[in-house]
C-alpha cells in the first residue's frame, strides 16, 4: 500500500461485512468509493508514476559499478534517473566482461576454456575441465593411446594445448612456450635448449615421438584480476608399440606480476598445517628479505620457514646431518634425539654443535604474522624473541661453566582477528626458549646419555568472548480471569 | 445609473477584489507545491514547469489588473482591450493548473475555480465596458 492510495479523494475500495441477523451469517460484499474529506486529497495527478512504488534494482555485475556511482556518495537525489521518461535501460558494459577474473571463474579462451585434463569418474583424461583462476591445480590421467595413430590423437600433440589464445582485457594472451623437456623411454629427461620449434608428434621405429606426457601451465597476472602473460612447460616422451595408455599430469599455476611465486600459508589468516613463514634481516636493510632466498621450489626451501629438528631412526643427535621439519601452524610438534657424551668432548664445540642442531643452520629473525605476508611490509612481520634459561645445579655451580644447550621450546602466540564470524589466525609473539644445564665433566671412559629436545607449542591468545548485556527479567503477574468468580 | 460616468464600477470592485485574492492565491498555491514536493515524489522535471506557469501568471496579472483599472478609470478602451488580451493568457495558465498539474489537489481546484470564475466575469464586465467606451 503506498502513500498515494491513502491520499487521493476517492477511490474504489472493497468492503466485506457479516450480516448476523439472517440465518445463517452471510458474507456481504460492497464496491464502495472510499472518499478522503482532507482539503488537501490529491484530486488527479498527470504523473503516473506518483502512485506506484519503485522496486529496487538488486545489483549484479553488470549495474554494480552504476549503483555505486549514484547512491555511493554521502547524498543521492530521491529521483532515480529512470523515472524521466526514457526507458533505455543501463546497457551493461559488454566489453569488460573477460577483463578481470575473479578467483574460480573459467579462464576464457578464443573458442571456450583453459581446459586442465583431468580424471573425471574414472581415472580416464576428460579434456573438458577448465581451469579456474587463481586455483592452483595439479592433476594425473590416464588417456588411452595407440602408436600407429598417435599422430591423429590431438591431445598428445603440442598444438592442442597453446593453439588457442587467452582472452583478457582488450587484446589476447597467447600462450607461449617456455621449455621442454623430452624424457626418453628409460625414463631420463632432457631439457632442450630451444624451445621456439613446435615438435609434433610423429611415428618413428614402432615409437610414437614427441608425445606430450605433462604440461605446466603458468599464468601471470596483474592484482585487479587481468592475465598479462600464459606459458606452458611441456616433457615430451615416447610410446612404445605395447603400451595401450599413458599418464599425463597437469599442472597450472598463477603468480601475481612483480612478485614472486611463493606459496602463501593462509589467505590472509593461517590455515592449520601450512608452514609457518620465516625470514631474515639481511645486514643493513631493515626489512626482512625472505624471497631473497626464495626459488619457485619453495614448498621445500628451508631458508624460509621456520623448522625444527625431525627427530630420526637413529635418535642420534651428532648424526642427525641437519634433518629437519617445517613448523606447520597449529600442530604442536616435539622431537628429539640422544646425545652421547664421552668424556673426551670439548665444551665449547659440543655447546656450538648443540646449538645447530636445536636451531638448524639458518634459523629466522622474523616470523610472519598473517598467511599472505610480503616481505615489503615491515609491520606484518613479528621478530622472534630469544630467552637463554640456565638450569644451574646448585652444588656444582662453582664447578664448571659448561653449559650446553639441551632443549629449544618454540611458543607461537597466536590470536582470531578479523570478523566474528570468519576469523583469521595471526601470529602475534613467537618466543624461542633455549635451555641450557651445565655439563660435568666426566671420568675419562664414561658415557652419558642426554636427551636432547625441541618443541613448538602454538598458543591461543584470542581474548575471549565477553558476555553481553542480559535483558532484565520480566515480571509476569496476571491473576486468572475467573479471580473473581462469583462476582464477574 | 449616471449616464455621463461610463466607467464600470462592478468591474472595478471585481478587479479589486481580484487583486487582493490573487495574492491570496499566488501564496497558496506556492506553498502547496512545496508541500507536494515534499510529501510527494515530484521531479525537477515535473516541479519546473508548474513553477514556471505560477511565476509567469503573476507576472502577466501585474500588468493586467493595471491596464485593467487605468481602461476603466479613463474611459479608455485600448488599455481594457490590452486587459481582456492578458486575461486570455491568465486564464489558460489557469486552466493548465487546474487540469495539468502533476498533483491536483482538491484545494487547488477549489482556488482556480474561483479565480476562473473571476476571470470570466471580469472578461463579461470588461467586454461590456468596452461596448459602452466605444459606443
Amino acid at each position: 500500500l503506498c502513500r498515494g492510495d491513502s491520499q487521493l479523494c476517492s477511490q474504489k475500495a472493497a468492503v466485506y461485512s457479516l450480516d448476523v441477523e439472517a440465518n445463517p451469517p452471510e458474507r456481504i460484499f460492497q464496491l464502495i468509493d472510499q472518499v478522503n474529506p482532507s482539503i488537501f486529497c490529491i484530486h488527479a495527478t498527470n504523473y503516473e508514476q506518483a502512485l506506484y512504488l519503485k522496486s529496487p534494482e538488486i545489483p549484479t555485475a553488470e549495474n554494480f559499478d552504476h549503483l555505486l556511482d549514484k547512491f555511493g556518495g554521502a547524498s543521492f537525489s530521491a529521483e532515480p534517473d529512470s523515472w524521466n521518461l526514457d526507458t533505455d535501460a543501463q546497457n551493461p558494459p559488454e566489453a569488460n566482461e573477460t577483463s578481470r577474473y575473479e578467483y574460480g571463474v573459467p579462464v576464457q579462451t578464443e573458442d571456450a576454456f583453459l581446459r586442465l585434463p583431468s580424471p573425471v569418474v574414472s581415472s580416464w583424461c576428460s579434456d573438458a575441465n577448465p581451469a579456474g583462476f587463481l586455483v592452483n591445480q595439479a592433476t594425473k590421467c590416464i588417456r588411452s593411446v595407440s602408436v600407429e595413430k598417435c599422430d591423429s590423437i590431438q591431445a598428445l600433440s603440442m598444438l592442442f594445448y597453446i593453439n588457442s589464445s587467452i582472452l583478457a582485457s582488450v587484446f589476447q594472451v597467447n600462450i607461449t612456450v617456455q621449455s621442454i623437456v623430452v624424457q626418453s623411454l628409460n625414463g631420463m629427461r632432457t631439457l632442450l635448449s630451444s624451445s621456439e620449434v613446435l615438435r609434433l608428434p610423429m611415428v618413428l621405429d614402432e615409437l610414437c615421438i614427441n608425445a606430450v606426457l605433462a604440461v605446466n601451465y603458468h599464468i601471470t597476472h596483474t592484482d585487479t584480476g587481468e592475465i598479462i602473460e600464459a606459458a606452458a612447460a611441456f616433457v615430451l616422451g615416447a610410446i612404445s608399440r605395447e603400451a595401450l595408455s599413458i599418464e599425463q599430469s597437469f599442472e597450472i599455476s598463477f603468480t601475481q606480476e612483480n612478485t614472486q611465486p611463493v606459496p602463501l600459508s593462509g589467505n590472509p589468516g593461517y590455515v592449520v598445517g601450512l608452514p609457518v613463514r620465516a625470514g631474515f634481516q639481511p645486514q643493513g636493510y631493515p626489512f626482512p628479505a625472505a624471497f631473497l632466498f626464495a626459488s619457485l621450489a619453495l614448498s621445500s626451501n628451508i631458508h624460509s620457514q621456520l623448522t625444527i629438528l625431525h627427530s630420526t631412526s637413529t635418535q642420534d643427535c651428532l648424526a642427525a646431518q641437519g634433518a629437519r621439519a617445517p613448523v606447520l601452524f597449529g600442530y604442536n610438534m616435539i622431537s628429539g634425539c640422544k646425545l652421547r657424551i664421552t668424556a673426551a668432548m670439548k665444551c665449547q664445540p659440543l655447546a656450538q654443535t648443540l646449538l645447530d642442531v636445536l636451531k638448524g643452520q639458518s634459523f629466522p629473525e622474523y616470523v610472519a604474522s598473517f598467511g599472505n605476508s610480503q616481505a615489503q611490509d615491515v609491520l606484518d612481520w613479528v621478530p622472534i624473541t630469544q630467552l637463554h634459561i640456565s638450569e644451574q645445579m646448585i652444588s656444582h655451580t662453582l664447578q664448571s661453566s659448561c653449559q650446553i644447550p639441551v632443549s629449544l621450546g618454540i611458543e607461537v602466540k597466536w590470536t582470531k582477528y578479523g570478523s566474528l564470524v570468519n576469523p583469521q589466525a595471526r601470529i602475534v609473539n613467537v618466543t624461542a626458549t633455549i635451555t641450557s644445564t651445565t655439563l660435568k665433566q666426566l671420568p675419562s671412559g664414561r658415557e652419558k646419555i642426554i636427551p636432547i629436545t625441541s618443541s613448538v607449542v602454538f598458543t591461543d591468545i584470542s581474548s575471549p568472548a565477553e558476555p553481553s548485556y542480559k535483558a532484565w527479567p520480566t515480571i509476569n503477574i496476571k491473576l486468572p480471569f475467573d479471580f473473581f468468580y462469583p462476582f464477574v | 445609473n449616471n449616464s455621463s460616468q461610463l466607467s464600470s464600477l462592478p468591474l472595478h470592485i471585481l478587479l479589486y477584489v481580484n487583486g487582493v485574492y490573487y495574492i491570496f492565491y499566488f501564496l497558496a498555491t506556492l506553498a502547496m507545491i512545496i508541500y507536494k514536493s515534499q510529501v510527494f515524489s515530484y521531479p525537477d522535471e515535473f516541479l519546473a514547469p508548474d513553477l514556471a506557469v505560477l511565476f509567469l501568471m503573476a507576472i502577466l496579472e501585474v500588468p493586467r489588473l493595471y491596464l485593467g483599472f487605468k481602461g476603466n478609470l479613463t474611459e479608455a478602451e485600448a488599455p481594457l482591450g490590452l486587459s481582456l488580451g492578458l486575461t486570455v493568457g491568465s486564464v489558460l495558465l489557469c486552466v493548465y493548473l487546474l487540469l495539468w498539474q502533476s498533483y491536483v489537489l482538491w484545494a487547488d481546484v477549489l482556488l482556480n475555480a474561483v479565480l476562473l470564475a473571476a476571470y470570466g466575469l471580469e472578461s463579461g464586465l470588461k467586454v461590456t465596458a468596452i461596448a459602452a467606451f466605444v459606443s
